[in-house]
């Protein structure tokens, strides 16, 4: 499908979203709340058949962002869908990992230094941080201090 | 002129050890052994084990993982050797400076299992071939 063919499809999934930003052409934003995550991204990967590329963690002031990004690759689109998960004493989100194993590890990696649970994620243990880290605390989080 | 010395300025066998290094230093000491360098007509060969070895080629900032690691490896290469800090990271941090993970420079680390260990720096990022063999023959001679 082309350009406008997918913009049409990813409407369909209005309802579960707060909105879609489009940037430049080839840059679609699909913003919704973490409950709706898991949906989104099965959408998106599953019917529209996006290739997954990566899955960034940002603290923000109040909330923290998780952002999915995929690649739709017959016409250069990157698709990203941003997560925002409002409680920040107990960040939690479903995991993609059980329909999308390549989300294993960088899941892994975002609840080592953010902190964030990922529920039904099949391993989720220390990937990156030190042996002798201690448990609790989460050095990329904005009130970690060096 | 002590023989010990004198025995490990003919011919030093390295170990490479990398304690969290981005791997362009790690890719220039590669290019030290390729044929264009080729620092093995100075008797410089890369070894397998630190108890086969003379010095020391430490590259990359130290991790709090790496620390202990870099300890052991350095109570393990027999004495007298020479720790060379191979690049800004492994002589000062360089950019990693303030990063979660970062113990300190590579001296701070050696200093604290031997504080009168034997050890030269080579600045730069990463640094050039041809500086890393001046590092090491400045380094002997000094010895």
């Amino acid at each position: 499908m082309n350009q406008k063919e997918l913009e049409n499809r990813l409407s369909q999934i209005k309802d579960k979203l707060i909105s879609i930003e489009q940037l430049p052409h080839d840059r679609i934003y699909l913003l919704c709340e973490s409950e709706n995550s898991y949906p989104v991204n099965k959408f998106v990967f599953d019917d529209i058949g996006a290739r997954f590329c990566i899955v960034t963690g940002v603290d923000s002031d109040d909330c923290f962002e998780i952002l999915y990004h995929y690649s739709y690759d017959q016409t250069g689109c990157v698709i990203t869908i941003k997560a925002f998960i409002r409680d920040r004493e107990n960040p939690a989100i479903e995991s993609i990992a059980p329909f999308l194993p390549g989300a294993e590890w960088i899941e892994r990696e975002i609840h080592d230094i953010l902190g964030i649970d990922f529920k039904n994620h099949p391993n989720l243990k220390r990937l990156i941080l030190a042996d002798d880290w201690p448990d609790g605390v989460y050095p990329l989080r904005k009130e970690v201090k060096k | 002129m002590n023989w010990k010395i004198w025995s490990l300025k003919k011919s030093p066998w390295v170990f490479h050890v990398n304690t969290g290094a981005c791997n362009n230093c790690d890719i220039e000491i590669v290019n030290l052994l390729t044929p264009k360098f080729d620092v093995e007509r100075f008797g410089i060969k890369l070894v397998g084990s630190p108890r086969h070895a003379d010095a020391l080629l430490v590259t990359g900032v130290v991790t709090r993982q790496a620390a202990p690691r870099l300890k052991e490896v350095y109570r393990q290469t027999p004495k007298p050797c020479v720790v060379f800090a191979m690049g800004a990271c492994a002589c000062d941090t360089g950019i990693f400076n303030a990063g979660y993970h970062v113990v300190g420079p590579v001296d701070k680390i050696i200093k604290e299992v031997d504080p009168n260990a034997i050890i030269a720096y080579v600045p730069g990022c990463p640094p050039k071939p041809e500086a890393m063999i001046s590092g090491v023959v400045k380094a002997l001679s000094a010895l």
